[in-house]
């Protein structure tokens, strides 16, 4: 998704709006909308919220503009930048404050038939990365984020990426106590029709 | 079943679900509201610089007499301390060491230099 979005336009409307043409933002506003609030949901799970995150990271990317220094993509400073407004914006308003060990444990196999109850179920596992500590959440968040890629989510993070995969692990360890059940049941097993799907994700 | 493979299966399941998310698409009035805020933002004067350079005497005033009084009262309580031990807890005679009616005059020296301070900053940018 990522990778598709052309890099050479994000700098010729970067040079554009340097120059003092303010309408060039606009090109950059349309072709990363998605993405930023996409990752802004992924940390607060609310989408009024997620879209003001993702204005506001707009609003300083535009503000800050003249400190890019092109040294990386702009893709990877736009989203450390965002993923330092949403950090602080989290600081301020908790997405979410119920502690981990408190967040609901999926219903069992029975229920997992219906589509209704896989999908809450779903649900209450995203919402239990949210419930994560903060130092763990937030690696889970990007490193899902950005397809899996330690790499990106290290550069997002701006931390080395050892320090991002010591996390990354703490953060799943927490999530796989708190879900002891969630293979045990069998229900969401890779089936032989996901192993495409399960290779794809790895 | 062996623990290994049955905490790979855990994490496989956590993981399908964790990162198939479904995407979100942007509210059709969210580039609008973007752009509306970036060009408030733009046509807005740029913000005032804080004058530091007609700041800079008065702030190192500032700083000299926060030192000295500092200095100055640390000086006199060591001095009231000493006096203090030295006297049976004469208390009146530390109360009146820390008091001395030079520091009221000091502080209204300062403040008459501040406000001439301010009155010449003020004047020079027009505001008087």
């Amino acid at each position: 998704m990522h990778a598709t979005m052309s890099a050479e336009e994000d700098l010729a409307d970067v040079g554009r709006v340097l120059g003092g043409e303010v309408e060039a933002f606009e090109g950059i506003v349309r072709r990363w909308q998605g993405p930023l609030v996409n990752m802004a949901w992924r940390y607060c799970r609310d989408r009024g919220r997620a879209e003001e995150m993702a204005q506001e990271a707009f609003l300083r990317a535009w503000r800050g503009l003249a400190g890019w220094r092109r040294e990386s993509s702009f893709s990877t400073w736009l989203f450390a930048l965002a993923a330092n407004v949403f950090r602080s914006e989290l600081k301020r308003f908790p997405a979410v404050d119920v502690p981990l060990e408190d967040v609901a444990e999926p219903a069992g196999a029975a229920t997992q038939h219906d589509g209704l109850a896989k999908k809450q179920s779903d649900e209450a596992v995203r919402r239990a990365v949210l419930a994560l500590p903060m130092r763990y959440r937030e690696p889970v968040v990007l490193y899902y984020f950005h397809e899996m890629d330690v790499a990106a989510a290290s550069r997002t993070m701006g931390l080395p990426e050892g320090t991002m995969k010591a996390r990354l692990a703490r953060g799943r360890e927490l999530l796989r106590r708190r879900f002891p059940h969630l293979s045990e049941s069998g229900a969401w097993r890779p089936s032989p029709d996901l192993r495409g799907e399960k290779e794809a994700l790895q | 079943m062996n623990i290994d493979t049955d905490h790979e299966k855990k994490l496989d399941a956590i993981e399908r679900i964790v990162a198939a998310e479904e995407e979100l698409i942007p509210s059709s009035g969210f580039l609008a509201t973007v752009m509306e805020r970036v060009r408030d933002e733009a046509a807005a004067p740029p913000p005032i610089p804080f004058p530091w350079m007609r700041a800079l005497p008065g702030l190192v005033l500032v700083a000299g007499v926060i030192g000295w009084t500092g200095f100055e009262l640390a000086h006199t309580s060591l001095s009231a301390v000493r006096e203090v031990s030295f006297t049976q807890l004469n208390l009146a005679a530390a109360g009146r060491a820390l008091e001395p009616a030079g520091w009221v005059a000091l502080a209204l020296a300062a403040s008459l230099l501040s406000w001439l301070f301010s009155r010449r900053l003020a004047g020079r940018s027009g505001l008087l």
